[in-house]
C-alpha cells in the first residue's frame, strides 16, 4: 500500500521527503518507536498506527490546512510590478494585469504543501524552528506566532555572525536552528536578509516567502507569494503555527506510547 | 567548531547513525539529532564517532557553570546573613532589625580607613549588590533555548519591546469598545509624568542583565512614550510605574533645623558660613521681632548702594517676615556685592526654619536657597587679567 503511494507519487516528492528526513534516521528520533522494517507489518487494515512518517508523502496531512481559494482570498497572488521582477522569480508568475505581476496559485499552493509538510516534520523530530521577519508593521505578529507554538522569532536588527559566529555572539556553544522560516526574506527593497545567506554556509534548512523582487536561490523551499500584504503575513503565519503544531502533536503522542 | 548536518541526497539506503539512542539502562533519551555530525557510510552499523560527545561536553560545561554561579550566590548570601547577625550582636544590637545603615556605620566604626576614595573603603554588602548578575542558563540540556526571543541576542530587552506592543494593541481593542458603547476615558485617572522619568540607562540594563546600546535605549524610551500617550494608559498603569523612576523632591531631603530659644523665649536660628565671591557672613535671625536689621553694628545703611539693600530685604519680603523677625549681621572681607549676597542667602537659610514647606519651595525655585559658589577667576601669567590678552601685534 506504502509503496503504491510512493510510486503514485511523482520523483519531486519523493526526493523532497528522502532528502533531509532520511539522515535524522528512525533509531535516532524515538527509541521505543517500533521498527518497521525488522518486525513488519502486524496487520494489513492499521497502516496509520505504524506508517513510517518519512515514507509517507503527507503524513501531517497539511493540504487540509489551505485551499486555493484561501489564498486567494488573503491576496497571495499579489506581486509587485514588473519593473522589479527578480528573473529567477519568473517561473511562479502566472502573468501581469496593469504592470503588477500575479502569481500561479497552483504552484504557489505545491510549494506550500511541501513546505508545511516539511515544517511538519522539523517539529515532529524536536527541532528548533525561527521565524524571521524585517517587515516592521507585522513583527509583532510574527513574535506572537513563534510564542504560540514555542517556537523562536528574530524580526530585530540582524548582528552579522548569530549563526556562522554564534560562540563569539553568545558567549557559549549554542545549538543554532533546525529550519529558518523566512515571512520576508529582504531587509528593505535593495539588500537581502543577511539570514539567508547565514542559514545556507550554516547547512540550516530554510524556508522562505518570496515576493517577485526577491532571490529564491539560497532558500530550500522557496514559497513565492505575496510577502508584504498584512493578511497575507498573518495567513502564512497561521498555517506554519498549525503545521509545527500538528507535529509536535505527534511528537508527543509518539512519546507517550 | 559548530557542529552541522551533512545533507546527503542518496538514492535508497540511509546514513550510518554515529549515537544510539538508548542508554545502557535501557533509559529513553532524546538526543538534539541535529547536533551530531552524519557520517556517510555504505554499512549500517553504528559507529562511536568522538564528535558527539564534544558538542554535549561544551553544553553540559556551559550548564555547569551557570549552576555553579547561582550555588555561590546561594553561598554568599547565607554567609552575608549570618555575618550581619554577628556584627549585630558585636555592636549590641537587635539582630532582627539590623538595616542595611546599620551594617554601614558598623563596619565604618570597626574598620575605620584612611582611604579618600568611598569605594576603596571596607564594606558589607548582599552578594547582590556586589557580584554582577548572570543569566541564568539560557538552554536546556537538548540544546533548545527557554527564551523565544534569545537568538536576537538581548532577549529581556526586545521582550520588553513586545510587550509594550502588546499592551497598545489591549488599549486599542479596549478603546474601539468603549468607543461603541459611547463612553470616553476617565479624565481623572489620566497617568500624570510630571515628578518621574523613564528608568536610566544603567539601572534598565542593570535590570535585563543586558548592556543596551544609545539607540536601543532610545527606542525602549519612545515605545513606552507611545503606550502612556494613548489616552486608557491608566489601565496598564502597574507596568508603566514599573518602568519610571521619581524625581526626588530635594527640599524635602533637606533637614530644616528646629529654632533654638533664648532667655527671653524668642527663637532664633543662626546660620554660619555664608559664603559669596570673597565674603563670609554669618547671620542670626530672631523670631517675634519688629523687622531691626542689624549688619555689623549698623542698619541697612550699611550698604550705600540700593541693590545691596534690596538683596537684603528681598527674602523678607517674600516670605512677608519683614516685620516679624529681627536680622542680625556679621560680615567681613569682599565688596558690597559679594557681602549683600552672603547675607541674603542666610537670611534665606535661615528663613526656613520660620516658614512653611509651601514657601521654602518658593523661595528654592526663586534661587534664594542655591549657594552661589561663583568665585573670582585668578588672573594667568603672560595675560593682562582672567581673560584680557595683551595687545595682539601681527608683526
Amino acid at each position: 500500500m506504502t509503496l503504491f503511494i510512493l510510486r503514485s507519487l511523482g520523483s519531486r516528492a519523493r526526493t523532497a521527503i528522502s532528502e533531509f528526513s532520511y539522515e535524522c534516521s528512525r533509531r535516532s528520533r524515538l527509541s521505543t518507536k517500533p521498527n518497521v522494517r525488522e518486525e513488519g507489518l502486524k496487520s494489513e487494515t492499521d497502516i496509520e498506527t505504524y506508517l513510517d512518517p518519512l515514507k509517507h508523502p503527507d503524513y501531517f496531512k497539511v493540504h487540509e490546512l489551505f485551499t486555493i481559494s484561501d489564498l486567494f482570498e488573503a491576496r497571495v497572488h499579489y506581486g509587485h510590478k514588473i519593473g522589479s521582477l527578480n528573473e529567477y522569480m519568473k517561473p511562479y508568475i502566472f502573468g501581469s494585469r496593469q504592470d503588477h505581476l500575479i502569481f500561479d496559485l497552483d504552484i504557489t499552493a505545491r510549494h506550500l504543501r511541501q513546505a508545511l509538510n516539511f515544517t511538519a516534520h522539523i517539529a515532529y523530530q524536536g527541532g528548533i524552528i525561527l521565524f524571521i521577519s524585517r517587515n516592521a508593521q507585522m513583527a509583532h505578529t510574527v513574535e506572537t506566532t513563534a510564542l504560540d507554538c514555542k517556537e523562536f522569532a528574530h524580526t530585530r536588527y540582524w548582528r552579522g555572525g548569530i549563526f556562522t559566529n554564534s560562540q563569539c555572539i553568545f558567549g557559549a556553544t549554542t545549538r543554532l536552528p533546525d529550519l529558518c522560516i523566512f515571512l520576508n526574506t529582504l531587509n528593505n527593497i535593495l539588500t537581502q536578509h543577511t539570514a539567508v545567506v547565514e542559514a545556507a554556509k550554516m547547512n540550516i534548512p530554510s524556508v522562505g516567502i518570496v515576493d517577485t523582487n526577491c532571490n529564491p536561490l539560497l532558500l530550500t523551499y522557496p514559497v513565492p507569494g505575496n510577502d508584504d500584504t498584512p493578511c497575507a503575513i498573518e495567513l502564512y503565519c497561521k498555517l506554519f503555527k498549525e503545521a509545527i503544531l500538528r507535529g509536535k502533536e505527534h511528537r508527543q503522542k509518539d512519546i507517550d506510547q | 567548531m559548530i557542529p552541522i548536518i551533512k545533507f546527503v541526497v542518496r538514492n535508497s539506503n540511509y546514513v550510518s547513525w554515529s549515537s544510539s539512542s538508548v542508554t545502557a539502562n535501557g533509559a529513553k533519551v532524546l538526543w538534539p539529532s541535529t547536533l551530531t555530525v552524519s557520517f556517510c557510510t555504505n554499512n549500517n552499523d553504528s559507529e562511536k564517532k568522538p564528535s558527539v560527545k564534544k558538542t554535549s561536553k561544551a553544553m553540559k560545561a556551559y550548564l555547569e557553570r551557570a549552576r555553579k554561579h547561582e550555588e555561590f550566590i546561594k553561598k554568599e548570601n547565607l554567609e552575608y546573613q549570618i555575618g550581619k547577625r554577628h556584627l549585630a550582636n558585636m555592636m549590641g544590637e537587635d539582630p532582627e532589625f539590623f538595616t542595611q545603615e546599620d551594617v554601614n556605620k558598623a563596619i565604618e566604626y570597626l574598620f575605620p580607613s584612611g582611604l579618600f576614595e568611598p569605594k576603596a573603603r571596607p564594606f558589607m554588602k548582599p552578594p547582590e549588590e556586589v557580584y554582577p548578575p548572570q543569566k541564568a542558563a539560557e538552554f536546556d540540556e537538548a540544546g533548545r533555548p527557554y527564551h523565544f526571543l534569545f537568538y536576537t541576542g538581548k532577549a529581556n530587552f526586545y521582550k520588553l519591546l513586545y510587550e509594550v506592543v502588546e499592551n497598545i494593541n489591549n488599549l486599542n481593542k479596549y478603546e474601539d469598545r468603549m468607543i461603541r458603547k459611547h463612553l470616553t476615558p476617565d479624565p481623572t485617572q489620566a497617568m500624570s509624568m510630571i515628578g518621574s522619568q523613564w528608568l536610566p540607562q544603567d539601572v534598565l540594563e542593570h535590570r535585563l542583565v543586558e548592556p543596551l546600546h544609545e539607540s536601543q535605549y532610545a527606542a525602549f524610551k519612545l515605545a513606552f512614550d507611545r503606550l502612556v500617550s494613548h489616552p486608557y494608559s491608566y489601565r496598564v498603569r502597574d507596568f508603566i510605574e514599573e518602568y519610571r523612576k521619581p524625581l526626588v523632591n530635594q527640599v524635602a531631603l533637606q533637614q530644616i533645623p528646629e529654632p533654638q530659644y533664648d532667655e527671653n523665649g524668642r527663637p532664633y536660628v543662626t546660620t554660619t558660613n555664608c559664603l559669596r565671591k570673597r565674603s563670609w557672613a554669618e547671620v542670626t535671625v530672631r523670631g517675634a521681632g519688629s523687622g531691626k536689621i542689624s549688619i555689623n553694628g549698623q542698619g541697612l545703611d550699611y550698604f550705600a548702594e540700593i541693590q545691596s539693600r534690596e538683596q537684603i530685604l528681598f527674602p523678607l519680603i517674600m516670605t512677608k517676615q519683614l516685620k516679624n523677625v529681627d536680622v542680625e549681621a556679621k560680615v567681613i572681607g569682599g565688596g558690597p556685592s559679594g557681602q549683600a549676597g552672603a547675607i541674603r542667602w542666610g537670611i534665606a537659610f535661615c528663613l526656613r526654619s520660620f516658614v512653611d514647606k509651601e514657601m521654602i519651595e518658593q523661595m528654592r525655585l526663586a534661587g534664594l536657597l542655591t549657594r552661589d559658589y561663583r568665585k573670582p577667576e585668578r588672573k594667568k601669567p603672560g595675560q593682562a587679567g582672567k581673560r584680557k590678552k595683551f595687545t595682539w601685534k601681527k608683526r
